[in-house]
């Protein structure tokens, strides 16, 4: 049966070309323990390579579902951890690829470690430092709209409220915000 | 909203799938910055219990020998698809059990995938009657298309046509796939050939899921 399964010619991610020799050395019991150690961690990374949850739950099931399969349960934490990222990696470019078309977001498996997405944590690594980043660098109006609108969660219509502008002025804000926040406008330039 | 990336924005803050859309060099650079804001909420913490737990099941199916939902690339996800050749190629992987993993990649020349949204895997061949090689038709009511099996793999497209809908036949020796409308063909393994009229290739035949249960080989259909 488990042969059976790879017959189908899916758009499954294509598996890592090279085998993965870290440590460390501890092995997981079974792919239950696997899969439970590890579901949050690629949840959590997805999430930020996506921003939303129906993409991070679908990739993070396309993850386990390609991985498990080929996985023996006697490689190390450190094996399995490489492989899941190396998964994630592809699975996460296939995704884009039939989006957007273009790679909008990459896991770099160099630079990730799953160890950094331990549950419970704060945001992992790059989040809350490029969100300082990302705000910090904006005229006063602009980082407010989008702390109100991403952080606190208002509507757009609250938002314009909250700021004393139109709900049209607050769209136009907002695009503007995120066009500088991404480096498109330069210094005094439209805000 | 007069910019696709202001709604693409717009279904991140309001915690919906964005849509894709062609976007801009500019419109790249946006959607990275709402990413990376949108992934400041609780939502992204942890997944939700609900999603753990079913996903846990479905791969349990997995691992367990007994018959299994269709995998995670067939899910299907809103309305019916048919994807018109969105990944160029499809890749399937190989289990050996001597290494920690082994994957055969396999470039697909077939078309989309072709997945129902309701439905079931059903049983069109025995595996003793597809030795190598071999091309056997079937049709299920609503599904019909050919089933091969070719290197040890087995595969299935839609029968067809993707002109303008007609049936294709299996033409002997069985090398080719022949629409009795204008004469289009297509290699069994689903990408066009010829057609007599237009200067276009046609789009191929979309693929559809196959799996082998026992000596059963079944394909993935919509339930009469």
């Amino acid at each position: 049966m488990t042969a059976a399964r790879h017959e189908v010619p899916a758009a499954r991610p294509e598996p890592p070309s090279v085998l993965p020799t870290v440590l460390p050395t501890a092995a997981y019991a079974s792919w239950e323990a696997i899969y439970a150690d590890n579901v949050d961690r690629i949840y959590r990374l997805m999430y930020t390579k996506v921003g939303n949850r129906h993409d991070a739950e679908d990739l993070t099931s396309q993850v386990f579902l390609t991985a498990l399969g080929p996985l023996r349960t006697t490689a190390s934490v450190g094996e399995v951890r490489s492989y899941l990222l190396a998964t994630a990696r592809t699975v996460l470019a296939s995704h884009w690829r039939s989006t957007l078309g273009h790679q909008v977001t990459v896991i770099d498996v160099d630079a990730v470690d799953l160890e950094d997405f331990t549950p419970g944590h704060e945001p992992p690594g790059p989040t809350a430092e490029r969100l300082g980043a990302i705000l910090s660098g904006l005229p006063e109006r602009q980082r407010a709209i989008l702390t109100l609108r991403f952080l606190r969660g208002y509507s757009i219509k609250a938002a314009a409220a909250e700021l004393g502008v139109s709900v049209a002025n607050a769209k136009v804000l907002q695009h503007r915000a995120l066009r500088r926040a991404a480096g498109l406008d330069k210094e005094g330039e439209a805000s | 909203m007069k910019h696709a990336i202001d709604r693409y924005v717009d279904s991140l803050l309001r915690r919906r799938r964005p849509k894709p859309f062609p976007p801009t060099e500019d419109d790249l650079a946006m959607a990275r910055v709402a990413i990376d804001l949108a992934a400041a909420v609780p939502d992204a913490q942890r997944p939700r219990e609900a999603f753990v737990e079913d996903l846990r099941r479905r791969l349990s199916d997995q691992q367990e020998p007994h018959p299994a939902p269709p995998p995670a690339a067939y899910r299907p996800r809103g309305r019916r698809r048919f994807l018109a050749a969105l990944t160029a190629t499809g890749v399937a992987a190989a289990v050996t059990t001597d290494l920690v993993v082994s994957g055969t990649a396999q470039t697909t020349l077939a078309g989309g995938d072709l997945t129902s949204d309701t439905g079931g895997w059903q049983t069109v061949a025995h595996t003793a009657d597809l030795p190598e090689g071999a091309v056997l038709p079937f049709d299920l009511g609503t599904l019909n298309g050919f089933i091969r099996r070719q290197s040890g793999r087995f595969q299935a497209v839609s029968g067809v046509c993707t002109h303008q809908g007609c049936r294709l036949h299996l033409d002997t020796p069985q090398t080719k796939l022949t629409c009795p409308c204008h004469g289009a063909t297509f290699s069994v393994a689903g990408e066009p050939l010829s057609r007599p009229h237009g200067s276009h290739p046609l789009p191929a035949l979309p693929r559809l899921p196959v799996r082998i249960d026992g000596d059963h080989v079944q394909v993935f259909g919509p339930t009469a």
